[in-house]
């Protein structure tokens, strides 16, 4: 028999890459939820209260969601067959766009398959050689992907620090052919949001271009949950709003919303977009299901809102610090990393899922448990979670 | 790329709902030294005491490193750190083992013992001869840039060095702000939180001081310790970035310049992070010099003002590359008076490109300047703010003060 000669083991990295990971504690030990993603939900078996979950209005097992998905299956099959830009666009995508277009107060709109296909797919295509990204030094990873993808000049702003973004403008100016400033709407961390209507004002004077991640603001702030144009009052005036139909409304999917000229311009160049299956039916017959009911039934942002106001006022008079959140976002800061864990640890043993976010994500003596409010939990809830925090927090000599 | 995985394994942990278990464990050895005679001159107006010291008692000056030393010491012990954490390789008397005593070390072994009663330049070499020989994983120090530069005539880069501010001058770049900082900074590092990278180390040009002139000089770069820069690989997996790697990143860009200015002179700046850069892209610089470079070729090394207005002359388009150097983050009037008034006004304050790694921005996120003439150095003032280029085409904005130190 000939020896087999092997040039090279070209898979042993996989297992030892993830031995590395398992032996330093750094993998994923994935949960599984064992019921849907609900205000209380089954986490590896336990019921808990879920304040880490995106779904802010509650509307992933709304009634009408879960109708609309299915006489989307029924009528147009579980799966759409291709592409959109081939034999992939069917008429209940279209209906969506325009649906959300009315909603979002713009003049068009794009659905992409993800938010992060939105961004890696869209941000490459407005910029390039001889222009500028200028971006919030707190944006998500999905723009710093895109950004990365770009051929362009990148700079960095302070975290809403409109000082710091007009004198990288002024710069900028006498440079580039294009300067696009990008934002996160919502900051996932902190809860904060961007001042939108200043940095359009700013993106004004220097013809800049505006692109905002608003996949946290989607669905809760601004008039009926239509987002951050819509909490400023300048619906239409930001170049790109990019959303996501994964979080408050429920769903899945990325959006861009804005004008014709850029829905246009996106479809034919996103390689995201083109080379991604579009959405099953059943997806988009959610997606417009999800439009309806926040058209028609404003108590679940109100009752976002009003739980997001009673939980942070009594967190805050327990004497937690709650950072400068404006949103249902609300870190609750504890400073040390290994006090944020033993934290999230004790509470989910108490029946309270809230996950810690610790350094780097955050500052080393900022690491918080974040905590996501849901428009389902009840005031019962509340305060069996605020109770627990009120207990937990004076163990550990936080409060 | 040589990356390490974070430390902090806080949230991979509480995925899992493990126990977290801190087991940190910290058998350093730390090398201590202080010269009990630094900064006597400071309160007297000299603008240092080594080599005058008598000048300085005669004017009414008392010790102050001591204080200083024990200071920083009492407020790294506040920290909940066993005895046993820390090995202290010091030497006798008030050059280490007293102040270590004051605060109630016992976990050190004494290797030098300095013979007159009152200490030298030369014991300070002679001390940190006996440090290379213990394998030390930093050597902390108090005093001012005369002892920096005095240790890092014999250590140079084999052991980190970390500085307790005590000195007359503190320009070079591995001090800490002040002594509870420093204290901080040794905890820091003793936890693997930081990181060794560069540092200059600056001191008053003596030749020219003694002709009645003031400048600072950089006199070479030693290791210091450093925040990590972190990137984000996973959602909540982060990777530390070595310095050399952020450094590579620094010359991609500036490789990019050259080749987009090929009629353009450009001038490397002095430090470290220039240095690197050169090396990249094979030029031959020289670290504490000036040196021109045209199309990706060095046209002529460690040259002075004069030299450069020469050049200048042949090659009218021109670009400064600049880096901070130093604990205050001079990128002109320290270390680089080759650069003066003239040079830069020829060549246009729009024509600097400054450098810098992030973690560097962080330590020093005020560029200053002070190039000696007013009238430019207010032009730079007007300016307010420089961009600093940070990785590959990426930039961000630091404030620019032209206040002397």
């Amino acid at each position: 028999m000939m020896a087999q000669i092997t040039k090279r083991n070209a898979n042993k990295f996989l297992k030892d890459e993830y031995d590395e990971l398992v032996k330093n504690h750094f993998e994923w030990n994935i949960r599984i939820l064992e019921s849907g993603s609900k205000p209380h939900s089954i986490v590896n078996g336990k019921e808990v209260i879920m304040m880490c979950s995106n779904n802010y209005l509650n509307l992933s097992n709304h009634p009408r969601l879960i109708k609309g998905a299915i006489d989307a299956a029924k009528k147009y099959g579980a799966g759409s067959g291709s592409v959109r830009a081939i034999a992939g666009t069917m008429k209940i995508h279209t209906e969506v766009e325009k649906r959300l277009a009315k909603f979002k107060r713009t003049e068009s709109t794009l659905i992409y398959q993800t938010g992060f296909a939105a961004n890696s797919g869209l941000i490459p295509q407005l910029v390039g050689e001889g222009d500028i990204v200028i971006s919030d030094e707190l944006n998500h990873g999905s723009i710093i992907d895109g950004v990365r993808l770009t051929k362009s000049d990148r700079a960095i702003y302070k975290h809403r620090d409109m000082g710091d973004l007009e004198r990288v403008l002024k710069d900028a100016d006498k440079k580039y052919r294009r300067i696009l400033i990008i934002t996160d709407g919502v900051f996932s961390m902190d809860g904060d949001i961007a001042p939108m209507d200043k940095i359009v004002k700013l993106a004004n004077e220097f013809g800049a271009m505006t692109y905002v991640d608003d996949a946290h603001g989607e669905g809760v702030i601004g008039e009926d949950g239509r987002g951050i144009g819509a909490h400023f009052h300048i619906e239409g005036k930001i170049d790109v709003e990019m959303g996501t139909f994964s979080k408050a409304f429920g769903v899945v999917g990325g959006l861009i919303a804005g004008s014709q000229d850029l829905v246009n311009f996106a479809y034919n160049k996103s390689r995201t977009w083109l080379l991604s299956g579009s959405h099953p039916p059943a997806v988009s017959g959610a997606q417009l299901a999800a439009i309806d009911v926040l058209e028609t039934e404003p108590e679940h942002v109100k009752r976002l809102w009003d739980n997001t106001k009673y939980f942070k006022k009594e967190l805050n008079s327990l004497g937690f610090n709650t950072g400068n959140s404006e949103t249902p976002i609300t870190p609750v800061i504890v400073g040390d990393s290994g006090k944020a864990k033993e934290l999230s640890n004790k509470l989910y043993d108490e029946g309270v899922f809230a996950l810690p976010i610790v350094f780097p994500m955050v500052a080393r003596d900022k690491a918080r448990i974040r905590t996501m409010m849901n428009a389902g939990l009840t005031k019962k809830d509340l305060d069996f979670a605020l109770e627990k925090f009120e207990k937990l927090g004076k163990q550990l000599s936080i409060i | 790329m040589k990356k390490s995985l974070i430390l902090d394994q806080s949230v991979f942990k509480s995925c899992s709902y493990k126990h977290l278990i801190f087991s940190y464990h910290m058998s350093v050895t730390i090398g201590f030294i202080v010269n009990p005679i630094a900064g006597m001159g400071g309160r007297v107006g000299l603008k240092g005491t080594d080599d005058v010291l008598d000048k300085a008692v005669t004017l009414g000056a008392h010790p102050v490193a001591r204080q200083k030393a024990e200071e920083m010491l009492q407020a790294f012990c506040a920290v909940t750190l066993s005895n046993d954490d820390v090995l202290w390789v010091t030497c006798d008397g008030d050059m280490g083992d007293n102040e270590l005593r004051t605060v109630g070390i016992t976990n050190k072994q004494i290797v030098y013992a300095p013979s007159g009663s009152t200490t030298s330049v030369d014991d300070t070499k002679n001390a940190c001869k006996k440090f290379l020989k213990v394998p030390l994983d930093l050597l902390l120090f108090c005093g001012g840039d005369g002892t920096a530069r005095d240790i890092f005539t014999i250590i140079d880069k084999k052991i980190p060095l970390l500085g307790i501010p005590s000195g007359v001058k503190m320009h070079s770049g591995v001090f800490g702000i002040t002594t509870t900082a420093t204290a901080k900074m040794l905890q820091e590092f003793i936890m693997k939180r930081l990181t060794v990278g560069d540092a200059e180390i600056m001191d008053v040009d003596e030749e020219l001081y003694r002709k009645g002139e003031w400048k600072v000089r950089l006199y070479g770069i030693a290791k210091g310790i450093i925040e990590p820069t972190y990137i984000q690989v996973g959602k909540s997996l982060f990777e530390s970035v070595s310095d050399d790697d952020l450094k590579d990143e620094l010359a991609d860009h500036i490789k990019d310049e050259l080749e987009k200015h090929p009629d353009w002179l450009f001038l490397f700046g002095t430090g470290g992070t220039i240095d690197h850069i050169a090396q990249k892209l094979n030029i031959e610089n020289t670290l504490l010099g000036i040196d021109a470079v045209y199309q990706k070729k060095l046209l002529a090394q460690d040259v002075n003002e004069e030299q450069i207005l020469r050049l200048l002359k042949k090659y009218p388009k021109a670009k400064i590359l600049l880096s901070p150097i130093g604990a205050q983050g001079f990128i002109l009037g320290r270390g680089n008076l080759q650069l003066s008034p003239e040079v830069i006004n020829k060549i246009g304050i729009e024509n600097i490109i400054v450098v810098s790694t992030p973690s560097k921005l962080i330590h020093t996120p005020i560029l200053r300047v002070d190039t000696g003439d007013k009238r430019l150095d207010h032009r730079f003032a007007d300016q307010g703010y420089f961009m600093v280029v940070i990785g590959y085409r990426l930039s961000r904005v630091a404030k620019l003060q032209t206040n002397s130190f």
